[in-house]
């Protein structure tokens, strides 16, 4: 038997991509808090200013970008904790991908949300 | 010179029976190290208690245990550094390798992870011993280390003298059985900086990319702080990040 | 050969042991906490924005809630949860690309006291209306 550390593993990019998107989300919160918090009057949009505000393009846009950024950062993040359970190599690529999922289905609620709003 | 009335709470655990803590006083010179204690519990007042000790100067890396709860080498800890003058002292075993008995822990799956850099040096008889009861168990099969023509044996200098004290603090070793842990990384590091062949810091720098590799480390720093030699395992880490990225950029740019 | 080996759900719980740890730990142990309760609060924040389906009586008097002091009070905790969060966040970005790793008890100490700071003016712009 094969000394298991002397084997090459599978090269890992998760934490690149975790301080890639902490890093964007260090930008994107900032800008989502400015937007949202000090150019709104007294801090807080009522329904109608939220409509008004998601119809402006750039605003989708940015909101559209912080909600991937965020969940990318948020999967990334609770895939680095549940690692700690001792997975064996299967179950750490089943997790992967039912986090995958987990964070492709909260952008589209995201999504889906922001679109039954405007409209 | 004066005498020490020294208690000391040892962590003790036979196979079959529960871990508890024995409590024993002996009388030691107030220059004394806490292994002197320990050899005299084992002498004075009870031959089970089993450890590690050899060198007595921070050399070999066996005694390596934890002083009320701190991960220290006692062949070099003073009394009147670690001790408050009256409370008992506890002594543990370290964190993360399984307990063998006592004071001992299973050190193969450290031997293994050093292995994998080629940073032991293993004798024949020593390399057909089986290792043990990790779940990754194996036979390492040591890489034979070519000697230039003129010479019959060599030196090897680097700080680390395999004491294991760095993955007892770290955070990661403690729940990643598969993590290379930092004293596996830091000797990546240093292999790759012995060699001059592209191919063999190639797969050293690939040893260390891998999911337990490099990226498994949560930048607490506990090894580096704990380390008796100076090794800054932590900083090999970081510099091996780095290097690894870079690659990774000059990779994509010629492509 | 026995051995003493903690079961895996015990094992995974061992990161969080902090006691007699330095620095480094502590930081380590706060970005995980913080980020634990920042991923609960991200679907809390989808929820409540999903108050915005049922039209605009159910969403202002969500607004009118939210400016209730214990409310307020409770996004103070979620801004000091983000700085502590993104700050450290910093640190660990930084140190592990080799940079500043020498200086990494004092980059935290720093990058806190911005934190803290931070928080101080941001409350007082929270509660001052």
């Amino acid at each position: 038997m094969e000394n298991p550390f002397a084997q090459e593993p599978r090269a890992s990019s998760s934490w690149l991509w975790q301080v890639i998107t902490g890093v964007g989300l260090v930008l994107l919160l900032g800008l989502h808090f400015i937007a949202n918090h000090f150019i709104a009057k007294g801090g807080l949009r009522d329904f109608a200013d939220v409509v008004a505000y998601l119809r402006s393009p750039i605003i989708l846009v940015l909101e559209v970008l912080f909600l991937v950024v965020v969940a990318t950062h948020a999967m990334l993040g609770m895939r680095a904790l549940l690692l700690d359970f001792g997975l064996s190599e299967r179950a750490e690529r089943r997790l992967s991908q039912a986090l995958t999922a987990v964070g492709v289905l909260t952008v589209g609620y995201g999504l889906w949300l922001t679109w039954v709003i405007i409209h | 010179m004066t005498l020490l009335d020294v208690t000391l709470q040892i962590f003790r655990y036979k196979p079959g029976e529960q871990p508890h803590y024995d409590t024993f006083t002996v009388q030691v010179e107030d220059t004394a190290h806490v292994i002197d204690a320990i050899d005299k519990v084992w002498a004075e007042h009870d031959h089970t208690l089993t450890f590690r000790r050899a060198c007595h100067h921070s050399s070999c890396g066996s005694c390596a245990l934890r002083i009320n709860g701190v991960e220290k080498l006692p062949c070099i800890a003073r009394f009147s550094e670690v001790w408050d003058g009256h409370s008992p002292l506890r002594l543990d075993p370290l964190r993360n390798f399984p307990i063998v008995s006592d004071l001992v822990v299973d050190v193969s799956g450290f031997f293994q992870r050093m292995s994998a850099s080629t940073m032991t040096i293993t004798r024949d008889a020593e390399s057909t011993l089986p290792l043990s009861v990790d779940d990754l168990a194996a036979v390492v099969q040591p890489k034979a280390v070519e000697l230039p023509d003129n010479l019959t044996r060599f030196n090897r200098f680097e700080n680390c003298i395999e004491c294991g004290i760095c993955m007892s603090a770290c955070p990661t070793m403690a729940v990643d059985n598969k993590f290379m842990g930092p004293a596996g990384l830091a000797a990546i590091y240093r292999a790759c900086q012995k060699t001059d062949d592209p191919n063999e810091k190639a797969h050293l720098l690939a040893l260390a990319n891998g999911e337990h590799g490099v990226w498994r480390c949560h930048s607490a720093f506990e090894c580096t702080e704990a380390c008796p030699q100076a090794v800054d395992p932590a900083g090999k880490i970081m510099a091996l990040r780095r290097e690894i990225t870079a690659n990774r950029f000059k990779k994509t740019r010629r492509s | 050969m026995a051995n003493l080996e903690y079961p895996k759900v015990r094992r995974a719980g061992r990161w969080f042991d902090v006691r007699r740890r330095k620095l480094g730990m502590w930081a380590y142990a706060l970005n995980r906490i913080t980020g634990i309760g920042l991923v609960v609060y991200l679907y809390l924040h989808l929820a409540v924005l999903s108050l915005l389906l049922r039209g605009p009586r159910s969403w202002d008097s969500f607004v009118s809630l939210a400016r209730a002091p214990y409310f307020l009070a409770l996004d103070v905790i979620l801004l000091a949860g983000i700085l502590i969060h993104g700050l450290n966040g910093l640190r660990v970005t930084l140190t592990g690309f080799d940079v500043g790793v020498k200086a990494q008890k004092a980059l935290f100490g720093a990058l806190m006291l911005v934190a803290v700071v931070a928080l101080g003016v941001a409350a007082l712009m929270i509660f001052g209306g």
